[in-house]
């Protein structure tokens, strides 16, 4: 029987509570529980709970069934959510389509559905109830668990799990006094973000003259992606009403105000109708149970103002004065609302108040740590796995919540910081992941607790953005009465605007610090005093990311859109602008598109073929869609130009510089060669092979990169007035002191990584096993090879697959294997190429190592591996291969090809020439390329060990320019400049139609009989045509920026 | 009485004092904008402000808003009070260069650099036309619009207002009304004309002493562009 009555005695609230739970536990029904907090109504959950009441009552099902519609479970990634008592069956993500299987077979006939259980996608297993999910197991839902067990708009639910049942114990007898020393011995501290002990609060309170008094709740929440007081206030309001009423009890208060954020109409509607609902039964009142205790609740709506969450805005808005903070003292404890004392407390504290109050002030104490005492819900955000709100106790560390609790970040990607406490708070890198959360430590660490926001970012947010995020928020939010904080802000805003913008200067982030700093020391209210928390934070563990911006005009998460224009740009090693070739084959102006390229690249025709591409990885098409071909986009306009007769013609200069000497011509060394001698000075490459090209003659077989092709590009570096000379090893024919002593000015070292790993198992020196790097040599310089029938390579990377597909196009081979230690998901080698040799049958093999080769006269003729299987993530980011113990097994053949890694070969470098090493590899300069020795430069792989022929292309370029600053007796650093295209041209306009049929072509490739035992170039070239349509697919990222805006709106 | 020290010396403040009424009692210099003796305080300029307490809880605090409390430990000139004071000066003149009392402020305290971008806005929301307005005159014409970097002072909804009398209260109490030595098309943001001034006199006669040695009264010492 409910209550509906006024309840007039402390006896008739026990009886009440008593039937209620009697009730509750009488229920024999199978109970849905449907959560419908906002989040779980903003996902559909109305839409649920309307088609199963819809069901319920069309198949008479009421006495079978009973649905419960509660406030958010907390869970907010698996909204909606229904549990299923009794059997704690815990259903995600339902839709409305599934009401009928869940009455149908779960309640009727006790199956459960499989489908809409929750599946870890760590481990791959389905949960079946709440404790089974890794986001509920870790966590004390003390507060907030009731949530899943009662509708907040009833307050007999609330009766029926015990509610109220705390101001029943305190006004059966407790002292005002006794309650405070409850509350002091609990430890609690204020949850919204100050943390001050609300024992000691409630005390001065209590203390302070006058008779009037008032209670206040703040439920303002205005940091952004906090809601845990709106959880809490539309899923269980009677707790925080029962919270408010023992703390007016012990301070003395007659009236109460809950001051709630007007963005929060869910929130207020259920608290208004709990308020009501307790007025009704005489909860609030005069003379509440008899006692002589008078309180009554005021709700106070926000108008939308982040400075009415500081007490003193808070008050003057109840006042209804203009909510600006004043300054303390006085505090509102002593001159408060109404210049009365009142005491102020967050949503969650009072909500807190009830348990301690029931159980006790030491068993609370016993949760958290030595400063921190009881639990604090979280707002878990941003990129996260499991989103929602999480309650923990004190003292759990972050790296619990993100990755226990959390499930870690979506798509595999990396932590990067985490912020704590809103816009007030700071951000915390992954060195502090194992910092205990409690109020003291994350001060520390130059965080705040905060009122619990928790927002996760990857590697794919910018820090300045942030940073200039929350300043924005802040600029507009700040009341605007202190100088310090209203212009601060906006100055600071101003500051980080223009470094996000590429417009940073070098003092920039020295007024910033400046600048801060005053903001915190002038400003008047705890806004102001904080307001310079994400710049201070952001700048104390992120500075690098901040100069990144201001001296080398990058932002390295691509966020600043100023700064990163193209992406395609942007990520190109060296600075391509392919949005501006693909616009001119677009208006099918095909000379201008060459020229554009040939302006940025030697070796064009080279990277078209065999570019790893790291535009296309970037480009914003493929973020909905696939990528843009840019690198076939460039093939065919490198073709196009070849079949034409349009040949480049370096611009001559007179070659009255300094002579310069290269070693290695490869494409590091050719690229410094070329544009040292189209600044004027003297090139001259010294290659220890027969042949130029370095990687691209010996290791790159023709079947990607025709020996024409090369020789035809290295054919136009020799125009622009480069010399070089093959068969001259440095370190047996040259020496870098001679080189020095024969008048050249400077060395650029670029003799690559030409030297294969061994693997080191017993039998590698046998007959028939190769090294991927000298055979490959030996097929590009036609030298006889000896590959047998059964071939088997062993790696992932690039040498692998080319010395598989060299191998399989030995007239002897039969059969090519691929075996490799990780997971086709790990292989390091380009995508096209594996797929292209699974295509023309290679049998790659995963998970697998070699341990022995097998011989038979000395030759070998098998190979033992063992399976592997992933385990921990290693230095490279990748999972690290585990031999799994007794997988051996043993596999025939008669050419092993070993292709796991390369290494330089930088022998020639003895103790005098003092040119510092870490292994092989020449260390340098990251700025300037230069080596420990001056006047000696390095690049490519002698330094970075295997790379991609673009990066080297890269490094050459880097060579160019730092050698020409030290030769002319410059300071040796590099320029760096904005990412922009030369000239914007304008944009192609597609129909409807045209943009919603478009598609990435495919790469015309060789047929397969046409492959059989020759080494005919297999990838084949756009025609015009397709070139055409996929120009016009490009979403011109260049005009995005201001300068881009501009270009265009002044072209029309 | 209440006592306390203030830059070390134990002083005697009556109840009700603040802060700022107790220092200039005792001949401390303290520098103001948006405080007048006949008008309430405010709080907002922040140039006021002077350290209390001492160590790590040490803090800075308007001295025109703060009461005199017993026992407190005042400072008037530290490190952080003057850091921060200057660094309000300096945004104050990057708001309104064209006003001499702001300049002077500069001058005298020594801010030699700009380094925000000058907006020449004429107004840095110190509110003493709207506490003029209200409280002496009895007009309550103007008030604070808005919040943040958006606030301003202006008629309700910008409107011509009926309340107005025209009695100039407002232009009269404004510090910032009051044009610069350089005039308003200066070519430098800082001034320095008239409270860093080199007596031109002194130059023609050693044994003379400078009576008109007062920010700008003589006129012959401002400096040449």
């Amino acid at each position: 029987m409910s209550a509906t009555g006024k309840i007039t005695s402390i006896q008739q609230l026990k009886n009440v509570i008593r039937e209620q739970t009697a009730l509750r536990k009488a229920e024999k029904r199978p109970v849905l529980t449907v959560s419908a907090g906002t989040c779980g109504l903003a996902r559909g959950s109305q839409k649920v709970i309307d088609s199963l009441k819809r069901l319920i009552k069309k198949e008479k099902l009421e006495k079978r069934v009973k649905v419960k519609v509660t406030g958010c479970h907390g869970f907010c990634e698996a909204e909606p959510n229904i549990i299923i008592q009794p059997g704690d069956i815990f259903y995600q993500k339902v839709g409305p389509e599934k009401a009928g299987d869940i009455l149908h077979k779960t309640i009727l006939k006790k199956k459960v559905l499989d489908e809409l259980l929750y599946l870890d996608p760590n481990t791959g297993e389905k949960a079946r109830g709440e404790l089974d999910i890794p986001f509920y197991k870790k966590q004390k839902r003390i507060v907030l668990g009731d949530n899943a067990l009662i509708d907040p708009t009833d307050i007999n639910d609330y009766f029926s799990i015990g509610g109220y049942g705390a101001l029943l114990k305190t006004l059966s007898g407790l002292t005002p006094e006794a309650v405070i020393d409850t509350v002091k011995r609990s430890g609690l501290r204020g949850r919204g973000g100050a943390g001050f002990l609300t024992g000691m609060k409630w005390e001065l309170a209590r203390k302070a003259k006058g008779d009037l008094k008032f209670i206040i709740c703040n439920a303002d929440e205005g940091d952004p992606g906090a809601y845990m007081d709106r959880s809490l206030l539309e899923g269980n309001p009677h707790l925080v009403l029962e919270g408010m009423m023992i703390g007016a009890f012990a301070i003395g208060a007659q009236k109460g105000f809950m001051y709630v954020r007007d963005e929060y109409p869910l929130a207020v509607k259920h608290v208004t109708q709990a308020i009501e609902q307790a007025r009704h039964l005489g909860l609030l009142g005069e003379n509440i149970l008899g006692t002589g205790f008078n309180f009554d609740i005021q709700i106070a709506k926000g108008a939308g103002a982040f400075v009415c969450g500081e007490e003193t805005a808070l008050i003057a808005s109840i006042e209804g004065r203009v909510g600006e903070p004043r300054q303390r003292p006085p505090f509102p404890v002593q001159k408060g609302l109404w210049a009365k004392p009142t005491n102020i407390n967050n949503v969650e504290t009072w909500g807190n108040v009830p348990l301690i109050i029931k159980k006790s002030g030491d068993w609370f104490a016993k949760i958290g740590t030595e400063n921190s005492k009881g639990t604090k819900i979280f707002s878990l955000v941003g990129k996260i796995n499991n989103t929602g709100l999480v309650e923990v106790p004190m003292g759990m560390t972050l790296r619990e919540i993100i990755f226990d609790i959390g499930g870690g970040i979506p798509g595999g990607k990396e932590f990067k910081a985490v912020q704590t406490g809103g816009p007030s708070g700071g951000c915390l890198p992954k060195q502090r992941l194992d910092l205990p959360i409690d109020y003291q430590s994350l001060s520390q660490a130059g965080a705040i607790m905060g009122s619990g926001g928790m927002i996760i970012m990857d590697e794919n947010t910018c820090m300045v953005d942030i940073a200039k995020y929350f300043l924005n928020f802040l600029r507009n939010e700040s009341c605007g009465k202190c100088l310090s904080c209203r212009e601060g802000t906006q100055r600071m805003w101003e500051i980080v605007k223009n470094i996000s913008d590429g417009k940073g200067r070098e003092e920039d982030l020295k007024i910033l610090e400046e600048l801060a700093l005053a903001v915190k020391d002038a400003s008047m209210c705890g806004l102001g005093q904080t307001a310079a928390n994400p710049v201070l934070s952001t700048l104390r563990y992120f500075r690098k990311e901040y100069e990144d911006h201001i001296k080398r005009k990058k932002c390295p998460a691509m966020v600043c859109k100023e700064l990163v224009s193209s992406p395609c740009q942007y990520a190109c090693p060296i600075g391509q602008e392919a949005s501006t070739y693909i616009a001119y084959i677009a208006q099918g102006k095909h000379k201008e598109a060459f020229d554009v390229i040939m302006k940025d690249n030697p070796l064009p025709s080279v990277c078209s073929r065999v570019c790893n591409h790291p535009c296309e990885k970037v480009c914003r098409a493929g973020e909905s869609g696939l990528p843009i071909s840019i690198r076939a986009l460039k093939r065919f306009v490198m073709d196009w130009a070849e079949k034409n007769g349009i040949q480049y013609v370096p611009p001559r200069v007179s070659q009255n510089r300094e002579k310069i000497a290269i070693i290695g011509a490869g494409p590091a060394g050719l690229t410094a060669a070329y544009y040292l001698a189209l600044k004027g000075f003297r090139p001259t490459i010294f290659e220890a092979l027969p042949v130029a090209g370095g990687m691209l003659a010996m290791g790159i077989p023709n079947h990607r990169l025709p020996k024409e092709v090369l020789a035809r590009e290295i054919e136009v570096i020799k125009q622009a007035g480069v010399e070089i000379r093959t068969g001259l090893t440095l370190g047996k024919d040259i020496l870098i002191e001679g080189l020095f002593k024969s008048d050249y000015k400077a060395v650029f070292c670029a003799s690559g990584a030409g030297k294969s790993l061994k693997m080191d198992i017993p039998g590698e020196d046998a007959e028939g096993v190769l090294h991927s790097l000298e055979y490959l040599r030996d097929v590009n310089l036609s030298r006889p090879t000896k590959i047998g029938k059964r071939v088997v390579v062993v790696g992932g990377g690039n040498a692998a697959i080319d010395a598989a597909r060299a191998a399989l196009r030995d007239k002897a081979c039969e059969k090519v294997t691929i075996f490799y230690r990780r997971t086709k998901a790990e292989m390091p080698a380009l995508a096209e190429e594996v797929d292209a040799s699974i295509d023309e049958g290679i049998d790659i093999q995963f998970l697998m190592a070699p341990v022995k080769v097998i011989t038979k006269k000395g030759k070998a003729a098998a190979i033992e591996c063992v399976r592997m299987k992933l385990g921990e993530k290693d230095a490279s980011g990748r999972r690290r291969p585990v031999p799994i113990k007794g997988s051996n097994f043993i596999h025939k053949l008669d050419t092993l090809i070993l292709a796991i890694s390369e290494r330089p070969d930088t022998s020639y470098i003895g103790e005098g020439d003092e040119i510092k090493r870490h292994g092989e590899n020449i260390i340098i300069d990251d700025e300037t390329g230069s080596t420990t020795r001056l006047g000696v430069f390095a690049g490519g792989d002698a330094v970075t060990g295997p790379n991609s022929v673009v990066d080297a292309i890269a490094a050459g370029k880097i060579a160019a320019e730092t050698i020409e600053k030290y030769v002319s007796g410059q300071i040796v650093t590099r320029d760096y400049r904005l990412v922009r295209p030369l000239i914007y041209v304008k944009p192609a306009e597609l129909s409807e139609e045209e943009a919603a049929k478009a598609k990435r072509p495919v790469i015309p490739a060789l047929a397969m009989a046409r492959r059989h035992k020759n080494f005919e170039e297999v990838e084949g070239t756009l025609s015009e045509i397709a070139a055409y349509r996929e120009a016009r697919r490009c979403l011109r990222c260049d005009l995005e920026t201001e300068d881009g805006k501009s270009a265009i709106g002044a072209k029309k | 009485m209440i006592e306390l020290k203030l830059n070390g010396l134990n002083v005697k403040a009556e109840e009700g004092w603040t802060l700022l009424e107790t220092a200039r009692f005792y001949g401390l210099e303290i520098p103001t904008l948006c405080y007048n003796e006949g008008l309430s305080v405010f709080g907002g300029c922040r140039l006021c402000l002077v350290e209390i307490g001492e160590g790590p809880k040490a803090r800075l605090v308007s001295s025109c808003t703060y009461p005199a409390e017993e026992g407190l430990v005042v400072r008037t000139d530290t490190k952080r009070v003057i850091e921060a004071r200057r660094m309000m000066i300096e945004l104050m003149v990057s708001i309104a260069p064209n006003s001499k009392k702001i300049q002077d402020l500069a001058s005298k305290f020594n801010v030699t650099q700009v380094r925000f971008k000058v907006r020449n806005e004429e107004c840095v929301l110190c509110g003493l036309c709207v506490r003029m307005c209200a409280e002496q005159m009895d007009g309550r014409a103007i008030g604070f619009q808005n919040r943040g970097y958006k606030k301003k002072i202006s008629t309700p909804f910008d409107l011509r207002s009926e309340e107005c009398r025209l009695c100039g209260g407002c232009i009269y109490i404004c510090p910032v009304c009051q044009l610069r030595c350089q005039g308003p098309e200066a070519d430098t943001t800082l001034c320095n004309a008239c409270l860093t001034m080199d007596p031109t006199c002194l130059d023609h006669y050693d044994e003379l002493q400078c009576w008109m040695y007062d920010a700008g009264r003589c006129g012959t010492c401002v400096r040449e562009k």
